[in-house]
């Protein structure tokens, strides 16, 4: 008697999961933005055409807003709040680059507090952050 | 009667997972580009610290509160104190800027003139708000 040899097929990945993987993918990107998520405080950025990149590897944003609210991770602080912040991270790591995210229409003096105190904290940089005048 | 056979579909084959990836890497990409913040970076003075600077060299610029700007006390507009600092900078590459900025002024302002001096590439760039005692 012959023995029929069986076929070897061909291995296969079910299409039919792509769906899941689709899914599943839906969730990483979801959970990724959430890490990357920006507490934006609503203000009008001021614009410039010429501008450089100021991100370093570690950063502080202190946010004004146009009417002189001080705001640190989304929340409102006071001026000697965000002056206790500032001098704790720069404790922490001198290199820290703080960022001054101001209204455009918010008085010089307010962000002028903050370059104080940077000033008294001795730290030597800040960062103003403007937007493209196109964005 | 001959059955077809039904033809296989290899997912690698398909070219949907490189579409995936392709889609994940611009994700990653825009995502990244968000968070960046652009700007200008300004030094800021050692405390005590003094330079001495030829007095011919110092262009005195002042902004007051209504957002005119003023070179040695003369209303200047932004466009004109561009060339005119591009100018001063050919005669003189040592040139110090001095911004003088009255406590009202709108930030917008100040920028403009900030990004004036980063644009020429001014070295010796010094700002200070004006105190009301002033």
């Amino acid at each position: 008697m012959k023995i029929k040899r069986k076929k070897r097929r061909a291995p296969i990945v079910p299409i039919n999961s792509m769906s899941d993987i689709a899914f599943l993918l839906l969730i990483f990107i979801m959970l990724i933005s959430l890490i990357n998520y920006r507490k934006e405080v609503k203000i009008e950025y001021p614009e410039a055409e010429f501008q450089e990149i100021t991100q370093a590897d570690k950063n502080i944003e202190i946010w004004v807003d146009r009417w002189g609210n001080y705001f640190y991770n989304g929340h409102q602080s006071s001026i000697s709040s965000v002056e206790g912040l500032i001098a704790q991270s720069v404790a922490e790591n001198p290199s820290v680059r703080i960022h001054i995210i101001a209204d455009k229409n918010t008085p010089y003096k307010n962000v002028n507090e903050v370059v104080e105190i940077l000033k008294l904290l001795q730290h030597r940089a800040v960062s103003f952050v403007v937007k493209g005048a196109s964005q | 009667m001959g059955r077809k056979k039904r033809k296989r579909i290899d997912i690698a084959d398909s070219g949907a997972l490189s579409d995936l990836a392709f889609l994940l890497i611009i994700f990653f990409i825009v995502i990244a580009v968000f968070n960046v913040n652009k700007g200008f970076m300004l030094g800021l003075p050692k405390k005590n610290s003094t330079k001495i600077v030829n007095t011919l060299d110092i262009v005195k610029v002042k902004l007051e509160n209504s957002g005119v700007l003023k070179i040695d006390d003369n209303p200047i507009s932004v466009k004109e104190l561009e060339d005119e600092i591009s100018n001063l900078l050919n005669e003189r590459p040592n040139l110090t800027f001095l911004l003088k900025i009255e406590p009202d002024v709108d930030y917008q302002s100040v920028v403009n003139v900030i990004e004036i001096v980063r644009k020429l590439e001014v070295e010796n760039f010094s700002f200070s708000m004006i105190e009301a005692s002033e």
